[in-house]
């Protein structure tokens, strides 16, 4: 198990592989250097990507905002003033209008913030140095899966994912810590209210069962316990960080799988991280994201194993899955359905276009059934075959057509409260103005001059299995016995092959 | 009866798809001469339909996060009720009385006038033995109708259609939504998804003529109060749970036919929504906006047995209250408009509501003025042949009766399921629930 795959087995189809599964794809020219490098070489120059330099820019919402939480107490101060004072009812409505007003445009500010936010990464998915740091933040979002609905902060949310970025590759029990620890968490998972008098389990639950262990690997008495052991953690709100406060921390003894003592939060975690059922959870997760829904049991032990023996870092384990033979078999390569950010940041790579703007890419990521920041649910998105449905599948069509012809429509219609419905319709405006893809990036001079070059060159591009031989029929039916094919022709093709179940899977 | 769009029209496209040559370049004709040749034998080997225009609709409302069971139907008379919630009870002078022992929530008027009316049941105490308090695996219990212990693949209502709608309209089962739920994971992919009707088509190449919108996107944040709603559900942990989806084949299979389903139902279910109209007036939400559209679909003859809506944010650990209100405000206000528009086009006796949530919530309130994971809860049936009023039994809230500080079960969920398939459905309940429960008898 986990055999490193043979020298001789690793070429164009094993690069392109990689590339789209610790990255989000490559062109031909991305894959043939990354051949080149040798198997090592390509694993390393995705997993070490802290040897890349990756310049920042932090905008506003990127940063922490004091006078955001100073704001917010004014209002609620002038408002209990106002209302202990005596006044009408009309003008109690009026004031509770007005304080109504000024939160909305603090939220406002938050859903602009947050869709160039959701833009910045879309960027930085497509068009950064470091695919895997962000792939793998990508991974964590899903697995911590918090969301803005209730966190309303786009700092916090900001800071959640730069920690992915930050620590995503390093070891558990920091991961762990810094996101137990985390504003947008403590928000999340109520932890922020918890305290020792009624400790609130929320967090404790959802750590054990999504974030570490899994249903059934823990009792009902370990949540209430480890629940009382996090009671302290809290948010220092005005200063929009943690904060530690011994007065809300129960000092009592607890059990903890197995284990009595007078436990903290840490130590709750670190409990938690030795367990070795931790390890495999975390294991088969990452490779069900990165490799297969199959894992079977001798190959968790493995993958748990190496992860284990590293003292629970996830550069070793990543390292040893990709290189691993199991990595490239048959039953892996080309049969993950793509989720909605693989595929959109993957249709950009691959069409060399410039990622359309926050405002249709938020548009078009929740059309396809992946509302980035805003997953469904704590367990975040359940992926595989749930990604496609009738209504999603329509839509990769559409969008398809959108990115690869360009001036589109985007048809979104909001979800039938006003304010939703004016935002999709300017999303279709922006679509509107979008540059139809450049066909002379995708293929040569040559490859214009018949059917037969040009399907290979769009299928070596586009397509990470071959085509079914009745599609490929159909395409060179569509595209005839011409000799020379204008951009046209060549953009209406690629639809097609977008339009297809295998340009759904990676 | 045949429908508009019965296995006939699926037969014949495919035939159409295969022979017709001249087909214009377009994306749909592209997918349906791809499709054609992949699915004909498929087709062909379909048996019979088991929709029509006149057979009877079940639409199930998922009220994902767990809602509160006991501040939804009140059991006002109960002290321990109140010593249990000193901050959160609701004050029985504030509750819709149904009798001297319980009340509705505030916010239920809706719900209200339908019991006056007699559209609606009410089931206490539902639940399911050894109950679970993960969203995750009690939500899977109830869309797979599995015991507790056990662990099922496909859904109850994907077991329903592959028992007994095989061959059927692509559009038998019809998700409001963009995912599946996984009640309807079956051996064979059945039914659609569908968010936006406006949407749910091909429009490549069909770019509308003269867009009028073209401010630029300054001038439209100045010009527009922006989207705030999308932020207002502030307690949500859980917007929605659908589950993971599964089916009998390959990824590539899958992916065919789901394609093939949506190029199916989609000219059809724009036609519908275009020569429709809603016949109430419904509140301006989510919730609202899924059962306008599955009124307009109803009211357009698709042959649907079973629609699914979900309506998420229930999971109230914190400031229960305010929230709770709301959710319950937009359930009673949308599924009330719901039955009016039905009523007026004449086809509330066809439908039948059920609603249900993954868990009740614990007895006691927390520190938070919220509620943790609880078990057993009342579920609502709605329609007009419902046997209207109370069944089952509520729970009792003596600290004695309790299990781990939670109300026990009086209705196993499943002899819900068990009823509306016999009785409303008309199928057997046994192969699709795996055994016999008794038959809640609800129409």
């Amino acid at each position: 198990m986990l055999n490193a795959l043979p020298a001789a087995k690793w070429n164009y189809n094993c690069a392109a592989h990689l590339y789209s599964r610790a990255g989000f794809g490559g062109t031909p020219e991305e894959i043939e250097s990354l051949t080149r490098l040798g198997h090592e070489g390509a694993v390393s120059y995705f997993i070490d990507y802290d040897k890349i330099s990756e310049s920042e820019d932090r905008p506003d919402w990127a940063k922490p905002d004091p006078s955001r939480a100073e704001r917010f107490a004014e209002l609620q101060r002038e408002f209990r003033a106002e209302k202990s004072s005596e006044m009408t009812e009309e003008q109690k409505k009026a004031e509770i209008e007005k304080r109504r007003e000024a939160l909305r445009e603090v939220q406002r500010g938050q859903i602009r913030d947050l869709e160039q936010m959701r833009g910045a990464w879309l960027q930085r998915m497509a068009k950064g140095p470091r695919p895997l740091q962000e792939k793998l933040a990508l991974f964590w979002h899903g697995h911590f899966a918090t969301s803005a609905v209730k966190v309303r902060n786009a700092y916090y949310m900001w800071r959640q994912i730069d920690i992915f970025r930050r620590m995503g590759s390093g070891n558990w029990l920091a991961l762990l810590e810094a996101v137990a620890t985390d504003p947008a968490m403590l928000i999340w998972l109520d932890q922020a209210q918890s305290r020792k008098q009624h400790p609130n389990e929320n967090f404790a639950r959802e750590c054990m069962e999504l974030f570490t262990l899994g249903e059934g690997h823990y009792t009902e008495k370990d949540v209430t316990e480890a629940a009382r052991a996090m009671t302290g953690w809290s948010l220092d709100r005005l200063h929009e960080e943690y904060a530690y406060r011994p007065r809300l921390h129960d000092t009592g003894s607890k059990t903890i799988l197995g284990r009595t003592g007078d436990f903290d939060g840490r130590d709750v975690l670190e409990i938690i991280v030795t367990q070795p059922q931790a390890g495999r959870f975390i294991s088969k997760k990452l490779w069900t994201f990165f490799a297969s829904e199959d894992c079977d049991p001798g190959l968790l032990e493995a993958l748990s194993g190496v992860f284990g023996a590293s003292g629970n870092e996830f550069k070793p384990l990543l390292r040893a899955m990709f290189l691993s033979e199991e990595f490239y078999a048959d039953s892996v390569m080309g049969a993950q359905v793509k989720s909605p950010v693989q595929w959109l940041v993957g249709t950009i790579r691959l069409l060399e276009r410039p990622m359309p703007p926050p405002i249709v890419s938020t548009e078009m990521t929740k059309d396809l059934g992946q509302d980035l920041l805003l997953p469904p649910n704590v367990k975040g998105w359940d992926g595989g075959l749930s990604w496609i449905t009738t209504n999603t599948l329509l839509a990769r069509y559409n969008e398809s057509a959108v990115l690869v012809m360009g001036r589109g429509n985007l048809g979104a219609q909001g979800d039938g409260r006003p304010g939703q419905k004016m935002a999709a319709q300017f999303a279709n405006a922006a679509a509107r103005n979008l540059a139809p893809a450049e066909v002379d990036l995708l293929v040569s001079e040559s490859e214009r001059g018949g059917a037969e070059a040009l399907i290979a060159a769009l299928a070596r591009r586009f397509m990470r299995r071959p085509l079914e031989g009745e599609h490929e029929r159909i395409l060179r039916d569509y595209l005839g016995s011409r000799t020379e094919f204008n951009d046209g022709q060549i953009r209406h093709a690629i639809h097609l092959l977008m339009c297809t179940p295998e340009y759904q899977v990676t | 009866m045949k429908g508009p769009f019965s296995l006939q029209t699926r037969r014949d496209f495919i035939r159409t798809g295969v022979l017709g040559g001249a087909l214009s370049w377009t994306v749909p004709a592209f997918l349906s001469n791809t499709f054609s040749a992949l699915h004909a034998e498929a087709a062909d080997a379909a048996t019979q339909t088991a929709t029509g225009r006149d057979s009877t609709i079940l639409v199930v409302l998922q009220m994902a996060g767990g809602n509160d069971g006991l501040n939804t139907v009140v059991p006002y008379a109960s002290d321990h009720y109140y010593k249990a919630r000193s901050k959160i009870g609701l004050p029985a002078n504030s509750l819709l009385k149904i009798n001297d022992q319980i009340g509705l929530h505030p916010s239920l008027a809706g719900f209200k006038d339908l019991y006056d009316a007699g559209h609606l049941s009410i089931i206490q105490g539902a639940g399911y033995p050894n109950p679970n308090r993960s969203h995750f695996r009690s939500t899977e219990i109830w869309q797979t109708a599995s015991d507790s212990e056990q662990v099922e693949r496909y859904g109850w209502l994907g077991r329903y259609f592959d028992n007994a709608c095989a061959g059927a309209d692509p559009a038998v089962g019809v998700a409001v939504g963009r995912q599946m739920p996984q009640a309807f994971s079956a051996r064979a992919p059945t039914g659609i998804c569908l968010n936006d009707p406006q949407n749910y088509r091909f429009m490549a190449g069909r770019r509308t003529a003269g867009g009028s919108m073209n401010a630029d996107e300054k001038s439209f944040r100045e010009l527009n109060d922006a989207p705030s709603e999308e932020m207002e559900n502030s307690g949500a942990t859980i917007g929605a749970i659908s589950g993971p989806s599964a089916h009998h084949g390959s990824v590539m299979d899958f992916l065919q036919r789901t394609a093939m389903d949506a190029e199916l139902s989609s000219d059809k279910i724009l036609a519908i929504t275009k020569k429709t109209r809603n016949q109430a007036e419904y509140p301006v939400t989510p919730l609202a906006r899924s059962l306008k559209l599955v009124a307009q679909l109803i009211a357009g003859g698709l042959p649907t047995r079973v629609y699914y809506i979900s309506q998420g944010g229930y999971d109230t650990h914190t400031n229960q209250t305010g929230q709770q209100e709301r959710l319950l405000s937009e359930l009673g206000g949308s599924v009330k408009a719901f039955v009016e528009d039905l009523k007026a086009q004449g086809n509330l006796p066809r439908v039948l509501v059920m609603t249900f949530s993954e868990f009740g919530r614990r007895v006691a309130e927390n520190a938070n003025g919220g509620t943790d994971h609880g078990a057993a809860a009342p579920m609502f049936v709605i329609g007009g042949k419902v046997k209207a009023g109370l069944h089952g039994q509520y729970p009792s809230l003596a600290p004695g009766d309790l299990f781990n500080g939670d109300l026990q079960f009086k209705v196993d969920f499943r002899s819900v399921y068990a009823g509306l398939l016999e009785e409303w459905l008309k199928t057997k309940s046994e192969p699709i629930l795996g055994r016999k429960f008794a038959t809640l008898p609800l129409a």
